[in-house]
């Protein structure tokens, strides 16, 4: 007998005494610390018949495993008849191991069905009587897979087959059964327990054990086995641990590979030096182990890199460079590999590198714009060159942008994840019952606008839900169903991202938003008559607004749909609410696709050039000095009836060029927070494209700018946000 | 370029069959092996000595297989690097997950066949061995 298996008698016959110990102790009075001992017992137990590929022995203790297991699971003691099954299993594997003992080897024809079937019948639930085809109980598996390690690797299925003792009897023949499966790799034929002398040999009764091999998939095998499938052990073996030849090596080295990024991945979050170092150390090794000596170099060296700088960039394109290089000569493509080739993983901030310079080649191509123009005061010819060289450029430079911006892009799915939980557990809250339907969810837009527009959403489905669905005794009254539908629609429209909730409650009463916001005074009295139903419900946008009767826990708490407005409008996009009483309503959100890119138009104000973001801008006009007039101490012009407040956008600025006469300066009629304000500027310049940076340093805290851009020929162009300015 | 110095690899498991299993494997391939029986153990023989690979278990008395990956990938460079192959029996994904998070590097579920345990240490040691 080989030392392992002496050390196998050794160790199981201990355990088996423990385990029984701890049984009996068990089924006296429940004890934490000798079910836990019983348990474990039980696991190396079944760990043990795993390494000397007892499969029997393996089947029956995963069964008392299993049981022992659902009882810690539903933290309850185990029961008597449980206890009982496990001592059975326990008696079933001493008599094994004397036989071991006896016979020096392991029992050939050792069956744990008697076992299987008694904890089958013992089982309180179906999830612990399946426990037949365990994981474990199939050692058999890698034998044959490792017998056949030639064509191991198209292996799909793997077939275990033990005919009827009497099947000649019935005109079958196994071996022809098995050899016609389809897709078959490799057969093995085995007695199933040790042949007798030949004088005592049966030659009518099978005593086989036919193994094979099967590129099939398990589905296909048994059909084709049919009636005797039952008779069959049939086990998916794609993916399973092969013995590694020069194929499967390479393979190997790509899958610990791949789980070496994956593991960068997470540790971004919280850099371990540790984890990040073995990583590299794993990454470095296997590649030298494949002989691809120059990347594991390299992977080294990006590794200490790593270290030092305390980021796991380095280290990530190193191991994916060294994935995606061609393998080397001689060393067929797995489709595994070609896989890897088809996405590249690329650290975010070398997108926004992309995106940082592409917006900068943006200007430098407006630049050459205005080469142009000076061009063609000098030189027509070179001008016409010059300007067929541009709009190719510019062609080229957009189809780039889009390139580029499609590489940010995230579907809205990402931000619309947690709302389903969202409306649950609001409707459990506000004890009204809604469903969420969410459509469109695989529209992309930018990562930032994805991020940053599930905040105002939760606002509008929170609105949705407290506002709009009406409780079960006003639906049941208005003939609704009980169960109140919430849409959550998401589709792309041109350069566009449309995001609309819609509710079918009980939709807004505009009269009662009159009347809330004179009683709030959030307009003159007058105003609020004189507006129409669409400017009235315009009003639920304004600070302060709240037409909800109680304060609920949820909102109402001061930030309404301003906040709402707001957000959106900081991502350039638009709000817009349409509502039927006792039909529901919807907000229709609008945003841009990409952030990249900013429309502005220029205005001179106080000597100098600002940009005013054109989706502000409603239109321009010149205005006569003398229809504007004052109001209070402020101005304001009448345009098409409509009072509009005016304010001159040198004053604000306090830069007002003193021997200028710009009273009668054109005037940019813009939306401000929802409502319309005229501002007066020196003259309006050329609309144009620019990449709008966020202000930073000193200048971060500066109110009413937006941000800044570079200007063709080489100024810098501050963009202002109208809303802060004519505060 | 013939590596000197044999590769050292201790395996963590408290069954002392799977020990015997994974040691006679190993040895035969020319790999130097120390064995421990749980974490704790295992952390004595890595602070003592140098080792190019850990295969440990997971499920072990006294500390367990991702207590110990987590208490040394918490230490200091070069110790808190040692490459460490975690086998197991459990085959559910939150459990390779769990050991990812813990400091593993790469995840075996059991049974683990002596060839592939080979193949598998020659890889993450970087050296052929015999």
């Amino acid at each position: 007998m080989d030392e392992l298996l002496t050390q196998f008698l050794i160790e199981s016959r201990e355990l088996v005494d423990k385990a029984g110990e701890d049984l009996l102790a068990l089924e006296k009075a429940h004890d934490a610390k000798r079910f836990e001992d019983a348990f474990r017992a039980f696991h190396t137990l079944k760990g043990g018949a795993g390494i000397v590929e007892f499969g029997a022995m393996q089947e029956a203790l995963h069964c008392a495993e299993d049981a022992l297991a659902a009882a810690r699971a539903e933290s309850r003691p185990v029961s008597a008849l449980e206890i009982g099954n496990c001592l059975a299993c326990l008696d079933q594997v001493a008599e094994w191991l004397a036989t071991i003992e006896q016979s020096g080897a392991i029992p050939q024809n050792a069956d744990a069905g008697d076992i299987v079937a008694l904890f089958a019948r013992g089982a309180a639930t179906p999830s612990t009587a399946g426990a037949a085809p365990s994981a474990a109980a199939d050692a058999w598996v890698d034998t044959l897979l490792g017998a056949h390690s030639d064509t191991a690797s198209e292996a799909q299925t793997a077939v275990r087959y033990t005919p009827a003792a009497d099947c000649f009897f019935r005109h079958e023949d196994p071996l022809a059964l098995i050899a016609g499966l389809p897709g078959l790799l490799a057969v093995d034929v085995e007695p199933r327990s040790p042949w007798p002398t030949l004088a005592d040999l049966d030659p009518f009764s099978c005593n086989l054990t036919i193994t094979a091999l099967l590129a099939t998939s398990s589905v296909e095998v048994a059909a084709a086995l049919g009636g005797e499938s039952g008779r069959a052990e049939i086990e998916a073996v794609a993916g399973r641990a092969l013995p590694l030849d020069a194929e499967s090596l390479a393979s190997a080295a790509a899958e610990i590979l791949e789980a070496q990024l994956r593991l960068l991945d997470s540790a971004d979050t919280a850099f371990q030096q540790g984890r990040v170092a073995s990583v590299g150390l794993v990454a470095a090794n296997v590649l030298r182990y494949v002989g691809r000596s120059l990347e594991s170099d390299n992977v080294a060296t990006a590794a200490a890199m790593a270290i030092a700088e305390g980021r796991v960039a380095p280290l990530v394109q190193a191991i994916a460079a060294a994935l995606n290089a061609a393998p080397p000569e001689g060393v067929a493509e797995t489709g595994r590999r070609k896989e890897a080739a088809q996405t590249i993983r690329v650290a975010a901030e070398r997108i926004d590198a992309l995106v940082r310079l592409t917006g900068e080649l943006i200007v430098a191509k407006n630049s050459l714009g205005h080469s142009v123009k000076l061009a063609e005061a000098e030189d027509s010819d070179l001008a016409v060159a010059l300007k067929n060289q541009h709009a190719a450029l510019e062609r080229l430079v957009t189809e780039l942008q889009r390139a580029v911006v499609g590489m940010r892009v995230l579907p809205l799915r990402v931000a619309f994840r947690r709302f389903p939980r969202l409306i649950r557990e609001l409707s459990a809250e506000l004890d009204k019952s809604a469903t969420l339907a969410i459509s469109g969810e695989d529209t992309e837009a930018d990562k930032t606008i994805v991020e940053a527009i599930v905040e105002p959403l939760v606002h509008l489905l929170r609105n949705a839900l407290d506002h709009g669905v009406e409780d079960g005794a006003t639906r049941a009254a208005a003939g609704k169903p009980a169960m109140a539908t919430i849409r959550l629609r998401a589709a792309r429209e041109g350069e566009h991202v449309v995001i609309e909730v819609a509710d079918d409650g009980a939709g807004i009463d505009v009269a009662a938003v009159r009347r809330a916001a004179s009683e709030r005074s959030l307009k003159p009295r007058e105003a609020i008559a004189a507006m129409s139903d669409e400017e009235a419900l315009d009003l639920i946008f304004m600070p302060g607004f709240s037409t909800a009767k109680t304060v609920t826990h949820l909102s109402g708490r001061g930030v309404g749909m301003d906040a709402v407005r707001t957000a959106v409008a900081r991502l350039g996009g638009a709000v817009a609410i349409r509502t039927t009483v006792g039909q529901g309503t919807a907000v229709r959100v609008t945003l841009p696709f990409s952030v990249l890119v900013t429309q502005v138009m220029t205005v001179e104000a106080g000597g100098q050039l600002f940009g005013i973001p054109l989706d502000a801008v409603v239109e321009t006009l010149r205005v006569e000095k003398e229809r504007i007039f004052p109001v209070g101490a402020a101005h304001a012009i009448v345009l098409r009836d409509r009072t509009i407040p005016l304010v001159r956008l040198a004053d604000v600025l306090g830069n007002r060029a003193k021997d200028r006469a710009d009273d009668s300066g054109p005037i940019v009629i813009a939306q401000l927070d929802g409502q319309l304000g005229a501002v007066q500027v020196e003259s309006i310049g050329e609309r144009m494209e620019i990449i709008l940076k966020p202000l930073d340093g000193l200048l971060s805290g500066m109110p009413g700018l937006a941000g800044s851009a570079l200007l063709g020929d080489g100024g810098v162009l501050l963009v202002l946000d109208l809303a802060e300015v004519v505060q | 370029m013939p590596d000197e110095v044999a590769k050292r690899v201790l395996v963590v498991d408290d069954a002392a069959l799977v020990r015997l299993y994974y040691r006679t494997a190993l040895e035969r391939a020319g790999f130097e092996v120390a064995e421990a029986l749980n974490g704790v153990e295992a952390l004595e023989h890595v602070l003592a000595e140098r080792f190019d690979l850990l295969v440990v278990d997971v499920n072990m008395p006294q500390m367990d297989g991702l207590s110990f990956l987590r208490t040394l990938r918490a230490k200091n460079l070069p110790l808190s690097s040692i490459p460490a192959l975690v086998t197991s029996t459990e085959s559910a994904p939150r459990r390779i997950a769990e050991a990812n998070a813990a400091g593993a590097n790469f995840y075996i579920v059991k049974p683990l066949r002596a060839e592939t345990l080979v193949q598998y240490a020659s890889l993450f040691c970087g050296a052929r061995h015999g």
